[in-house]
């Protein structure tokens, strides 16, 4: 979700050029305002859902935003081999932890260098 | 002493000594396969090639070569590197291109040496030989097609091992290397083929394709599955010891290692003592380090004093006992005993239970007499050295054995018997091995604990000092009388005390109810059927067995891989070793336990570390201020007056067993197997 300084930023001088899949906004300045690239350029911004960090921008419009084309890629171009996109999971509960991670159970196979403890039922 | 001169370089070398070894002290390093500091020259590889000026043949192979006042050596030239050459082209013919999955690799003499002689490119098409590989037992891998049949491994068994094991069938480019006859090696220093063999074809089997040598990193240690105190490096992968080599060390060891001191490690990683337990409603349960530590001390301070007793086992450092003895002496309880065996020692001069003559001093000996011990089994590194002295052709080296036999001792020996009577016939002169002792000039008489052991040790112990002072084994420069131990802690307690005084009870006085609360330091060979079920038993040691699951408390320790300790071997030798890896789970080094349990009983102690509980050890017995050296009182005295009578049973041998005889062996696979093997070979086909 966006601060206020934003929402009256993007009312008063965004345009609104398409949304993505998932539903996020994105703008683009009215006027070519800034300087980027070697020339002067419209300001382009994201306004995300709530709680998202910028790896949830899909690389179709992530191209877009940093003015790497002049419009988004179209869903229809994926490919059916391309894995769908997700974003950086660090931190929430979806996030990778390795085999034996205390954050996963702590348990792992068995590997070089490990011993057997004795216990009293031997 | 002959002057040689070496590329210019003069130096001088003994009479007869080969050029090789000249070449060695003018600091030049000759390539070599076959030549071995430690066996007979053999001078079959011919890779040690050096040019001798003014020669008829200036080409010759150095090691076999005697060098003669004057001599000009070269040893490199451009004909050299070209004989060096054709005979690394010779060896490479048959040899595998299989360094990538060889064991060897990267510790290899012939891949070291390819890089300075090899050519890049085979010139050879006929077809390469093959050779079977040999059932050499659980121990030793072989691959013979990688023998370039320098034949070390032969001559290693027939000169130090002496078991002639190993030998080879036909001839030329056909020779193999084989044990003849498909079974196990009986040689208790077979492992040592492994270091001894340049290349690849005989390599460790129970950590084959385990590392790289690479990737080793390297601890000095001392050994201490017996009494000589081998010198060892504890090779290490994270926190796990992969391999132990022996280190050079001419005094103790030379360059050999026992087959337990080597194959046990994998019984580091099992039955492994981990975290503290404590016995609640008649069941143990896993407790923290605080609560354990308050458990023991609030228990201690229940009992009354004198009920409280220690027990040291056979693979203690020097550092725990101090502390233990410390703690306990210091509740004013003097009930501490480092024998598990009740052997018995004269403790009033160190003399009196070490290796007098020292393990070195064997090859100065020129008459041995061995009484109730069996050294192949309780100290296979020492027995190596007799039969050294044994093979030198200077002097005749006569010996002789009272006791029982299991095996063959690996020399030619004179067997008197098995009955302890024969010391007095000896004594009396009425035996005639006296008087091949009587007419040595430095006899050597070693009293093993298959007669210590015993009802009547004392007896035995007295009159056998009144022999060694009747053939005059101990004289101004020469003390032959000598105490074999085969437990690596026994010395080093003996020293600091670690023995009942005073009132003090004994291990069978302990254990037949004379105490309330009984701390065994690693003691496992006890035998503890007899003890009570009130007796409080603490255990604190790094393998559960018998002890453990009697126990109380369980304290976990340290192995001696994971401290930094003392040892004091058979010699009186003190000799330190250093941490290789950390012990696993909550375990710790044994002295830091008893030096927090001693905090929270709140008994004075004079160590708050490491450094101060050796500086107090020194304080305690200054023979451990210095490491490394064997001082030891020339003079033994003994007054004649031996009295008492033999008892009727033979002297036995000590260990039954060689493979398991303790914690650490016996949780080892690899010895179990081997132990089957030897042992009990009908119930195991070789495969």
């Amino acid at each position: 979700m966006t601060t206020f300084g934003t929402r009256l930023h993007t009312m008063f001088k965004g345009r609104l050029v398409g949304k993505d899949a998932d539903g996020r906004s994105y703008y683009e300045s009215r006027k070519q305002n800034r300087l980027g690239g070697g020339e002067l350029r419209h300001e382009r911004w994201v306004i995300y859902k709530k709680g998202e960090d910028p790896s949830a921008v899909p690389p179709e419009w992530w191209v877009w935003l940093h003015h790497g084309a002049d419009a988004a890629v179209p869903v229809s171009k994926r490919h059916p081999w391309q894995a769908s996109y997700h974003a950086n999971a660090t931190g929430t509960a979806k996030a990778y932890h390795p085999q034996g991670s205390d954050y996963d159970g702590g348990k792992r196979a068995k590997a070089t260098g490990d011993y057997e403890s004795w216990s009293p039922e031997e | 002493m002959a002057k040689v001169i070496v590329d210019g370089i003069p130096v001088e070398v003994p009479n007869g000594s080969s050029v090789l070894q000249a070449c060695e002290a003018a600091g030049k390093e000759i390539p070599r396969f076959c030549y071995h500091d430690k066996l007979s020259v053999a001078g079959n590889c011919r890779m040690c090639m050096v040019e001798i000026t003014g020669a008829r043949k200036p080409l010759v192979s150095s090691c076999s070569h005697p060098v003669m006042e004057g001599m000009h050596v070269t040893t490199d030239s451009e004909t050299i590197r070209t004989a060096r050459r054709s005979t690394m082209e010779l060896l490479l013919i048959n040899h595998p291109l299989d360094c990538p999955i060889c064991d060897q690799g990267g510790e290899c003499d012939l891949q070291d040496q390819a890089v300075g002689y090899g050519r890049d490119c085979s010139r050879y098409t006929d077809e390469k030989r093959a050779v079977v590989d040999k059932y050499m037992g659980p121990l030793i891998r072989t691959v013979m097609t990688r023998c370039i049949q320098c034949t070390r491994c032969i001559r290693f068994t027939n000169e130090i091992a002496g078991t002639a094991e190993l030998g080879g069938i036909y001839r030329g480019t056909s020779l193999e290397i084989t044990p003849f006859i498909e079974q196990s090696l009986v040689s208790e220093l077979s492992g040592n083929l492994i270091d001894v063999c340049p290349v690849g074809a005989l390599t460790s089997k129970p950590t084959a394709f385990h590392y790289r040598s690479w990737e080793l990193k390297n601890t000095d240690s001392i050994d201490v599955v017996d009494a000589v105190g081998t010198n060892i490096m504890l090779q290490i992968r994270g926190n796990e010891v992969m391999r132990v080599l022996p280190r050079k060390n001419d005094d103790v060891n030379e360059e050999w290692l026992s087959d337990k001191g080597r194959f046990s490690l994998d019984g580091l990683k099992r039955r492994r003592l981990d975290r503290p337990w404590i016995k609640k409603n008649g069941k143990l349960v896993e407790a923290s380090w605080t609560e354990t530590i308050q458990y023991v001390a609030d228990k201690l301070k229940t009992v009354a004093a004198d009920r409280i007793g220690a027990i040291a086992g056979d693979l203690c450092d020097a550092e725990s006992m101090l502390a233990l003895k410390h703690l306990v002496n210091g509740l004013g309880s003097a009930n501490t005993d480092c024998r598990q065996d009740n052997a018995y020692y004269d403790i009033s001069e160190r003399g009196n239970y070490v290796f007098n003559s020292s393990i070195a001093g064997i090859e100065d000996a020129d008459a041995l007499l061995v009484i109730g011990s069996f050294p192949r089994q309780e100290a296979p590194v020492l027995n190596a050295r007799i039969r050294k002295r044994w093979l030198s052709l200077t002097e005749q080296f006569p010996i002789a054995y009272i006791g029982e036999l299991p095996d063959d001792p690996t020399y030619k020996i004179d067997h008197l018997g098995e009955s302890p009577e024969l010391i007095n016939e000896l004594l009396a002169g009425n035996h005639a091995f006296v008087d091949i002792l009587k007419n040595a000039k430095r006899p050597m008489i070693i009293l093993g604990h298959g007669a210590l052991i015993r009802p009547d040790s004392k007896v035995i112990f007295e009159k056998t000092m009144a022999l060694a002072n009747a053939i005059g084994a101990v004289s101004e420069d020469w003390n032959g009388f000598n105490i074999l131990h085969h437990a690596a802690s026994r010395v080093a307690g003996l020293d600091l005390g670690f023995i009942p005084q005073g009132q003090g009870k004994d291990v069978a006085a302990m254990i037949n109810g004379g105490v309330d609360v009984l701390w065994m330091l690693g003691a496992d060979e006890v035998d503890i059927s007899t003890l009570s079920p009130e007796c409080f038993v603490i255990y604190q040691g790094h393998h559960g067995e018998r002890a453990a699951s009697r126990a109380d408390v369980i304290l976990p320790g340290a192995t001696y891989t994971e401290k930094s300790g003392t040892y004091v071997n058979t010699e009186g030798r003190v000799q330190r070793s250093f941490r290789a890896i950390c012990p696993p789970g909550e375990a710790k080094e044994e002295w830091s336990v008893i030096c927090s349990i001693g905090q929270a009983l709140a008994v004075e102690q004079p160590y708050q570390n490491l450094e101060t509980l050796r500086q107090y050890m020194t304080e305690v017995n200054p023979v451990f201020a210095q490491c490394g050296l064997v001082k030891n009182s020339v003079a033994v005295s003994v007054g004649d007056g031996a009295q008492g009578n033999f008892e009727k049973q033979p002297l036995t041998a000590v260990i039954s067993d060689y493979f398991l005889t303790n914690s650490i062996s016996r949780a080892s696979l690899t010895m179990n197997e081997c132990s089957k093997l030897r042992y009990a070979p009908s119930a195991e086909a070789a495969e």
